[in-house]
């Protein structure tokens, strides 16, 4: 991440951050019905008389710190439309609050199994893809029909990424490259020194994967397996936590840690530190554009996604983010900074990817999974 | 106990009974109804990712019947317990100074109530900050001979619950000592007590009303503690909080998170009756 110079504070509810206390009041705030969202995205939009090709506000509901701060007045000066913003901390926290009855978003970027869960809901309007001539010339192919949305009709790629494990390379001085090197040393030299997500499917998921089983299994024998390597892990470990990781890895707290590209990227900036996807596999996830029923304005909605799929645009984003950009490569040639473009954390080898699944557990999966993650914690 | 029944027996007639009103509609719509829901959830059951079909299934209760879920319950009573024991172990001497030889009471008291100024969340991060292995703290506790990790310990934890739920035990315990009557201990010794003998047969029966308001207070807010484990244990337990959390915002399962709450909300009720029950008894033996 390139957010070295912005406060901690800020970082922790970086893209993946997660702090309970605010999903918690999120899900309050969306049990008790109307939210600010309604009200205010209902008072006047004041920049309708300047408008040029568009009018009025775009309610842009995102992660925080996942637009480039820049691109917020460029896209204003380029279509007139003036952008209010929200964050949310998790897709849960998005679900939650479109549960509860929030209207008047116009643009979320809920991660992929979320816009599945989301368009069963009937949460989600249809993308006008007429509405994007540059989507449809720029996303690479390889993009298009994802299991989650098979026939592109409810999102657009926004950027991806892969969940493996980031290690500091001046205090583990094996190499660890798989999922095995991972639980190995975290049960022995690094013990009590070894941190991992608090998310259900990432960790289940590891281990999984480590005994060449699907990352998204149903199958309860094999969710039995992978129970048994969580269950010896857990003494091992330092802390679960989505959101103090990167710092503990920088501070040396920690030596090791399942977490997200992105962060990876965020610790090998600050010190010496590697960024893996393990050798068996693991997560590679899509965090895409939707349009919520209700929004105010999807044109305005379209009209981002058309304007950041511009790779001049696109790349503005990519250096900020440090997550990979669904743009089709060679659009991104000598356009996006050559040191991002090449760096295996944003963008990994072909032959990588091809070893990494989208997140794409079924319910009964996610019911088997809640009972294998309180037997881990209860551990 | 007793004085608050017979003072109620004079009166009671003539309460006029509107003035509870406000406080019975906003308990009925906040709390009865929300409850009501939750029961309606928890008898439902959960078809793919979000809908809830209702109807009056036990199937949520049933799951629930799991050694694994005991073990978590019987861990959310062990530390609504001993989070309870410490709380009182450190907030009585603290109310017993306070109104007993304190000057400045009303300074003091401000003090003890200064924190809820800040923002819980606030204040549970500044122990992450207090507590790190490389703070001023740890490292003057190295240099007297104690190297321990603290942060993400269970240490941690009933350090930040002590913490957390102190001025819940001091106040009532507080008030009633304000209230009582010192020359009942000062004949106590004059007639032979030693202090000790005298505190704890005067003054702690005496005290025992607000140790008993102090502990409730202290003990409910306890059993469904979710963020001093969340941030001071590195989340390295499960509690019935934030299991409860768990099923709302993360397995996206509404009937069994209800299912569990409601087990939660019933296991409490038994326990505050009994407690209340206990504690009267023992006020009636003790004055």
């Amino acid at each position: 991440m390139t957010d070295d110079l912005r406060p901690v504070w800020e970082k922790r509810y970086s893209r993946k951050g997660f702090v309970a206390i605010s999903a918690m009041t999120a899900f309050l705030a969306a049990c008790g019905g109307s939210t600010s969202a309604d009200d205010e995205a209902a008072g006047p939009a004041t920049t309708a008389e300047t408008a040029k090709k568009l009018s009025g506000e775009l309610f842009y509901y995102n992660w925080a710190d996942y637009v480039n701060p820049e691109t917020y007045p460029a896209f204003e000066k380029a279509t007139g439309v003036k952008v209010k913003k929200d964050f949310y901390a998790s897709n849960e926290d998005l679900q939650a609050k479109l549960q509860g009855g929030a209207r008047g978003y116009d643009l979320i970027v809920p991660t992929g199994y979320m816009v599945q869960i989301l368009a069963d809901a009937g949460l989600l309007t249809e993308i006008d893809w007429s509405k994007l001539p540059k989507v449809q010339s720029n996303l690479d192919p390889k993009f298009k029909g994802l299991p989650f949305d098979p026939e592109d009709k409810f999102s657009v790629p926004k950027d991806w990424g892969t969940t493996g494990f980031v290690y500091r390379t001046d205090l583990v001085k094996e190499k660890p490259t798989s999922w095995r090197d991972f639980y190995d040393l975290a049960k022995g030299p690094y013990s009590k020194k070894v941190t991992v997500l608090d998310g259900i499917p990432e960790v289940v998921g590891s281990a999984l994967v480590m005994l060449g089983y699907s990352y998204n299994s149903d199958d309860p024998a094999e969710l039995e397996a992978a129970k048994q390597e969580l269950i010896a892990l857990k003494p091992h470990i330092l802390a679960i936590t989505s959101t103090e990781y990167k710092q503990m890895v920088v501070d040396g707290k920690a030596v090791m840690a399942l977490g997200w590209n992105g962060d990876g990227a965020f610790v090998a900036s600050k010190k010496p530190a590697q960024y893996v996807i393990a050798e068996e596999g693991g997560e590679f996830w899509v965090d895409s554009y939707a349009i919520p029923t209700g929004a105010k304005n999807p044109d305005a909605a379209h009209a981002w996604i058309d304007y950041v799929y511009d790779p001049k645009n696109n790349s503005v984003e990519t250096a900020y983010t440090y997550y990979g950009s669904p743009l089709k490569r060679d659009l991104l040639d000598g356009v996006l900074d050559a040191e991002v473009l090449g760096n295996e954390s944003v963008f990994p080898a072909e032959a990588t990817l091809e070893k990494l699944e989208p997140n794409s557990v079924s319910a009964e999966g996610t019911k088997l999974r809640d009972r294998i993650w309180t037997e881990f914690k209860a551990a | 106990m007793k004085e608050g029944r017979r003072r109620i027996a004079r009166a009671g007639p003539r309460y006029p009974g509107w003035l509870a009103l406000p406080a019975a509609t906003w308990y009925v719509l906040f709390f009865l109804c929300p409850l009501a829901i939750m029961a309606a959830f928890s008898v439902a059951t959960r078809t793919g990712f979000t809908d809830i079909v209702y109807g009056f299934d036990l199937a949520n209760f049933r799951y629930l019947w799991d050694p694994l879920y005991g073990k978590v319950f019987l861990r959310t009573m062990e530390l609504a317990f001993f989070g309870t024991v410490a709380t009182l172990l450190i907030g009585f001497p603290l109310a017993y100074y306070l109104a007993r030889y304190a000057r400045r009471k009303t300074l003091l008291l401000l003090l003890v109530i200064v924190p809820f100024w800040t923002s819980f969340l606030i204040r549970t991060y500044a122990w992450l900050i207090i507590l790190d292995s490389q703070s001023p703290l740890l490292g003057a506790l190295r240099a007297i001979g104690i190297d321990r990790q603290i942060l993400f310990t269970p240490t941690a934890v009933y350090i930040g619950v002590v913490y957390t739920y102190l001025p819940l035990m001091v106040l009532p315990v507080y008030a009633t000592l304000e209230r009582m009557d010192w020359t009942l201990v000062d004949a106590a010794t004059d007639l032979g007590d030693s202090p000790f003998r005298a505190f704890r047969r005067v003054t702690l029966p005496l005290a025992l009303p607000g140790i008993a308001a102090g502990s409730l207070l202290v003990f409910i807010p306890l059993m469904g503690e979710y963020l001093n484990p969340v941030l001071l244990g590195g989340d390295l337990t499960v509690y019935a909080g934030n299991l409860i959390a768990q099923q709302f915002l993360t397995s996206r399962d509404w009937p069994f998170g209800s299912a569990i709450a409601m087990v939660v909300v019933a296991a409490m009720t038994l326990l505050v009756l009994a407690y209340a029950k206990l504690a009267s008894r023992q006020t009636e033996y003790g004055s």
